[in-house]
C-alpha cells in the first residue's frame, strides 16, 4: 500500500490461493448450521428445521463434555511441552556431538518412526506393553507387579504424550538442526577466545540464537491445541480409559458417525472450533510480543 | 471493500448451497420418473414378450407375470458401496467388482455391478455408510444395519420396494420371508417396504473348549459356572497352551462385553454366556416380574455376574488383557486359549486356523453353563444386516433379482464356473443370509440321517435347502465313522478342503446347537426409541466403562449401584417408559 500500482498483479498472485482457501476451508463452515439443526440428511443441512441451540444446551447437561474438554486440553497441552523441550534438547545434544557421520545416521533413525502411520505404532504400543509383552517381562525380571498399562486411566494419557513425543521428536528437531547451523560460527570462535567454556557457549549463544524459533513453533502450535491427536488415541483406547482418554474427536466421532446424531456431535465440534480461534489469536498476540513475530 | 467482500462471499454461499438442494431433489424426482420408465422398458424387452406396448402403466405391469430369472434386454447398471475383507484372496487378477460371479451375473442376467466405493468390512464399511448417508450421496444399493436403516427412513431416502418386490421376487425368495415371520414387517413403515432384511442367523452363545485337554487331564465338560471355572484354573495350571495360558478369553479392543439389542446376532468372542448363567440380560430390555420393560444392565443379576467375573479376573480365570487385546481371535488361532463362546458357526472363523497349527486341536462346543435352575439361557438374536435401495436407483427391480438370483438362480454353466469353490460376500455383490426360518435344523438333522442312511441324496428338498443338498454330496468323503461323534479326528480335514469347514462348521457346532434345550429371552425394543436417539451414546459409554473397570478391578462392585442411578437420571427412565410402550 505503501507505493501506487503495487497492489493489483501481487492481489493477482494471491487469486489461487484465495479460490483454493474458499471452497476447501470456507465454503465447507456452512456445515456448522447442523448445529442449529434437528438435520436429515435426505432434505440436506438448509432444509433440516431449526432447532436454535438445543444441541448445545444438551451439551452443557452431560457430564462428558466437561470430561472432554478438559482431556483433550491436558493432553494436547503436554504434547505441545513434550514436542517442543525434547526435539530442542535432542538438537542441542547432537549438535555438540562433532562426527558428521554418526549424527547424520541418528538423524535418519530418529524421524523415521514420523512416517509410520498410527495403526502400526499403536499395535507396536500395544505389543509392548501387553501382558506377557517385553515391558512386563522386564519389570517381573525386576521383581515388580506385572500390570497392564493400557487399561489404567491413570497412567494412560502418559502413554498418549509419550508415545506422541516419541515418534515426532526426530521430525521436529529438523527445524532446530537448522536453526542451529544458521549461527554464525565467528561468535563461537569470538568466545573461545575469550576462554567461553562449551557449556558458556551454549548458554549464551546457542540457546539466545534458536530461541525465537522455539517461541515461534511453541506459539503456533497453540492454535493446534485442541486436536489431541484423534488417530493414536483411537487406536490405542477402550472404555476403561475413557474417564482420561476420552477426547472431543474420540467422542465427536462416537457420536457422530457410530450413533449418528449429527447436530450434537457438530455442536460439540463447533465448540473446538471457536476455543481454537480464541487460542489462535491469543497466540498471534503473543508471538508478536515475544518474537516479534507477524503476518500484517 | 468489507462489504464488498461480504456480500460476495454471501451470494456465492447461497448459490452454492441451493445449486446442491435444487440437486438433490432435482436428482429425486427426476430419476423417479426415469425409474418407472426404464422398468417398462426392460419389462416389455424381455420379461413379458407378450405384453402389448402400453406395458409401462403400473397396473396392467403388476398382473403380468414376470420371470424372476430372466436376462435383462439391455446391461442394467447398479452401483453399490461395498465391504471388502482385505485378506481375501481372488483366484488369478479377480477382484470384488470384477470376478467369476460378477461376471456370470453380466452374462446371464445383464445385469453390471459398479462400486462407487470399497470399505474393508467392520468399522471401516459402517464408517463409510454412515457417511455417505449424512452427505445423501447414495449408492443405488448397499447393505446396512439397523441404525442406519432407520436413519435412511427418517430421511426419506430409501426407494419404496413393494411392487418391485411382488412383481420381481422369486417365489422361494417369497417363501424365505414367509417362513420367517414379522420379518418384512419390520422394515414395513407406513406401509412402504424400505430394505430386504437378513433371515435370523440361530445363534446362542456356546462354550467352546478343547476337549483334547480335557481328556487329558480326565475332566468332564462344564455344566454349572463353578464348572467352567474349574476347568480353566487346571487349563492354566497345566500350561495346557504354553507359559502364557488364556483362561477364558474375552473381549478385543473395542468390542463389547456382551450383544446388545442393538447389535444383537453377535455374541462371538464376549461374556453373554456368563452373564446369561447368572439369569442376567445386560444389553436388551426384558420384563420384569410385574411384567414392566426393564433394561437388563440395570437388574440385581447383572450385578450379581460383574461381581462373579471380578472375582474371575482377579484369580486371572478371564483373559488378563481383556478389552485391551488387538485380537482375541489370535489368541485361539495360536493355542494359548482352550476355552472361548461363541455361536455354532464359530467354527467357520478362527477354529480352522486353529486346527492348521495343530490338527489334532479338538474343539467342542457345549450348551453350558447352565443357570442355578438349571436351564441354559440365551437372547433371542435378530438379523442385523439390511439391502436398502436409494429412491434415486433406476433399477430397483435389478437389486430384487440380484436377491433371488444369489440363492436360486445357479444353472449348470455357474456349477461349472465355481466348481469346488463356495461363493461368499467377496464374489458376491449384496450377499445377505436368507434362508428358511429352519434351515439350520434341517440340514444338520438331515446330513445326520444321510450318513446314517435313512435319508438319500433325492430326498433332500432342493429347493427350499439346497446348501444341505450341497453339504450332502461332499460329506461322505468328510465324515468318518462313527458317524454320532464329532470330534476333529472323525474329520477327514484333507480329502475335501472346500467343503471340510462348512460341514465341520455344521456337525460339530450346528449339531450342539440343534439339540440344546435353549431357554430364549427377547428383547421388548428393537431399535433406537426417540429419547435413545440422542441419549444413549452418553447412557452406553457410562455402561462399558463402568462394567468393564468393574470387572477389572478399577472400581469397586458398589459402583454399579452408582451406575444405575446415573443411568435413570441421564435419561435412563425416560426410555424406560417409551419402551414400556412398545410392549
Amino acid at each position: 500500500m505503501r507505493t501506487k500500482g503495487f497492489a493489483k498483479h501481487y492481489v493477482l498472485m494471491l487469486l489461487p490461493g484465495l479460490i483454493w482457501l474458499f471452497f476447501y476451508n470456507l465454503f465447507p463452515m456452512y456445515g456448522i448450521l447442523t448445529a442449529f439443526k434437528d438435520f436429515n440428511p435426505g432434505v440436506g443441512i438448509l432444509k433440516s428445521p431449526w432447532i436454535g441451540l438445543e444441541n448445545f444446551r444438551y451439551m452443557f447437561e452431560l457430564d462428558d463434555s466437561k470430561l472432554i474438554f478438559r482431556n483433550t486440553i491436558f493432553i494436547a497441552f503436554a504434547k505441545m511441552v513434550g514436542n517442543l523441550i525434547v526435539p530442542l534438547t535432542f538438537a542441542l545434544m547432537l549438535n555438540e556431538v562433532k562426527n558428521k557421520l554418526f549424527t547424520r545416521t541418528v538423524q535418519t533413525a530418529v524421524y523415521l518412526p514420523h512416517f509410520l502411520s498410527w495403526v502400526i505404532v499403536a499395535g507396536m504400543m500395544l505389543d509392548i506393553f501387553s501382558y506377557n509383552g517385553p515391558v512386563n517381562q522386564a519389570l517381573a525380571a525386576l521383581g515388580f507387579e506385572k500390570g497392564l498399562f493400557f487399561a489404567d486411566a491413570g497412567i494412560f494419557p502418559a502413554l498418549i504424550v509419550g508415545s506422541d513425543v516419541w515418534k515426532e521428536f526426530g521430525f521436529n528437531a529438523i527445524i532446530f538442526f537448522a536453526a542451529l547451523t544458521s549461527i554464525n560460527p565467528e561468535m563461537y570462535e569470538a568466545a573461545a577466545i575469550d576462554g567461553a567454556s562449551q557449556w558458556k557457549r551454549l548458554i549464551h549463544i546457542t540457546l539466545p540464537s534458536i530461541l525465537p524459533v522455539a517461541v515461534l513453533l511453541a506459539t503456533l502450535s497453540m492454535g493446534n491445541i485442541l486436536n489431541a491427536g484423534f488417530d493414536q488415541i483411537f487406536n490405542l483406547y477402550n472404555p476403561t480409559v475413557y474417564s482420561t482418554g476420552d477426547i472431543i474427536d474420540t467422542w465427536v466421532y462416537r457420536a457422530g458417525l457410530i450413533d449418528m446424531q449429527y447436530g450434537l456431535a457438530t455442536a460439540v465440534g463447533l465448540l473446538k472450533s471457536v476455543v481454537g480461534f480464541f487460542l489462535i489469536s491469543v497466540s498471534y498476540v503473543l508471538a508478536y510480543r515475544f518474537a516479534n513475530y507477524r503476518i500484517f | 471493500m468489507r462489504k464488498g467482500i461480504l456480500t460476495a462471499m454471501s451470494v456465492l454461499l447461497v448459490s452454492a448451497s441451493l445449486a446442491a438442494c435444487g440437486g438433490n431433489n432435482g436428482g429425486n424426482g427426476g430419476n423417479g420418473e426415469t425409474q418407472n420408465g426404464n422398468a417398462a422398458a426392460s419389462n416389455n424387452g424381455n420379461a413379458a414378450p407378450a405384453a402389448n406396448n402400453g406395458g409401462g402403466s403400473e397396473n396392467t405391469a403388476a398382473e403380468e407375470v414376470v420371470d424372476p430369472f430372466a436376462k435383462f434386454a439391455e446391461p442394467v447398471e447398479v452401483s453399490i458401496g461395498r465391504a471388502i475383507d482385505p485378506n481375501y484372496k481372488f483366484d488369478g487378477t479377480d477382484t470384488a467388482e470384477d470376478n467369476v460371479y460378477t461376471r456370470w451375473l453380466k452374462d446371464k442376467f445383464n445385469i453390471v455391478v459398479k462400486h462407487s466405493w470399497e470399505a474393508a468390512q467392520g468399522p471401516d464399511y459402517q464408517q463409510k455408510v454412515s457417511l455417505a448417508i449424512s452427505s445423501n450421496d447414495l449408492p443405488d444399493a448397499m447393505v446396512v444395519n439397523e441404525t442406519q436403516l432407520r436413519q435412511m427412513v427418517k430421511a426419506g431416502q430409501l426407494a419404496d420396494l413393494n411392487e418391485v418386490y411382488e412383481k420381481y421376487a422369486s417365489p422361494e425368495l417369497k417363501a424365505v420371508y414367509d417362513s420367517n415371520p414379522g420379518l418384512l414387517d419390520g422394515v414395513t413403515f407406513d406401509g412402504k417396504l424400505y430394505a430386504l432384511p437378513e433371515t435370523t442367523l440361530p445363534s446362542a452363545p456356546l462354550t467352546w473348549i478343547r476337549k483334547d485337554w480335557l481328556d487329558k487331564l480326565g475332566l468332564q465338560p462344564p455344566k454349572s459356572l463353578q464348572d467352567l471355572e474349574t476347568i480353566a484354573k487346571a487349563f492354566i495350571d497345566n500350561k495346557m497352551g504354553g507359559a502364557n495360558t488364556v483362561g477364558i478369553v474375552g473381549t478385543q479392543q473395542g468390542g463389547t462385553l456382551y450383544s446388545t439389542f442393538l447389535n444383537s446376532t453377535d455374541h462371538w468372542y464376549n461374556f453373554s454366556s456368563l452373564f446369561f448363567a447368572n439369569d442376567a440380560y445386560p444389553g436388551i430390555w426384558v420384563k420384569d416380574k410385574d411384567g414392566n420393560a426393564v433394561y437388563g444392565s440395570t437388574t440385581p443379576e447383572t450385578k450379581q455376574a460383574l461381581g462373579m467375573m471380578r472375582d474371575w479376573y482377579a484369580k486371572g480365570i478371564l483373559d488378563k488383557e481383556l478389552g485391551v487385546r488387538k485380537s482375541t481371535a489370535e489368541v485361539v488361532a495360536s493355542g494359548q486359549a482352550g476355552i472361548f463362546f461363541g455361536p455354532w458357526w464359530s467354527a467357520y472363523n478362527n477354529i480352522p486356523d486353529n486346527i492348521k497349527n495343530d490338527p489334532k486341536a479338538n474343539w467342542r462346543p457345549y450348551a453350558a453353563p447352565l443357570d442355578a435352575a438349571g436351564k441354559f439361557n440365551s437372547n433371542q438374536a435378530t438379523g442385523s444386516s439390511y439391502i436398502v435401495v436409494s429412491k434415486s436407483a433406476k433399477h430397483p427391480e435389478a437389486v430384487i433379482k440380484m436377491t433371488s438370483i444369489h440363492k436360486w438362480g445357479k444353472d449348470d454353466e455357474f456349477n461349472k464356473l465355481t466348481a469346488g469353490k463356495q461363493m461368499t460376500s467377496q464374489e458376491v455383490p449384496l450377499f445377505l443370509i436368507l434362508g428358511a426360518g429352519d434351515q439350520l435344523e434341517y440340514a444338520v438333522n438331515s446330513l445326520r440321517n444321510y450318513l446314517k442312511g435313512e435319508m438319500k441324496l433325492e430326498d433332500f428338498d432342493q429347493v427350499n435347502y439346497g446348501w444341505a443338498y450341497e453339504m450332502a454330496k461332499h460329506v461322505d468323503k468328510i465324515k468318518k465313522e462313527p458317524f454320532d461323534s464329532y470330534d476333529i479326528e472323525t474329520f477327514d480335514q484333507a480329502a475335501d478342503p472346500g467343503f471340510f469347514t462348512h460341514i465341520y462348521a455344521h456337525l460339530n457346532g450346528g449339531s450342539t446347537f440343534v439339540d440344546a434345550d435353549i431357554n430364549w429371552v427377547r428383547s421388548i425394543a428393537t431399535a433406537q426409541t426417540k429419547t435413545m436417539e440422542s441419549r444413549w451414546t452418553n447412557l452406553k459409554k457410562l455402561e462399558d466403562e463402568t462394567f468393564l473397570k468393574i470387572i477389572m478391578g478399577s472400581e469397586e462392585l458398589d459402583a454399579f449401584d452408582t451406575f444405575v442411578q446415573k443411568w435413570k437420571d441421564q435419561g435412563g427412565d425416560k426410555i424406560t417408559e417409551e419402551v414400556n410402550e412398545l410392549k
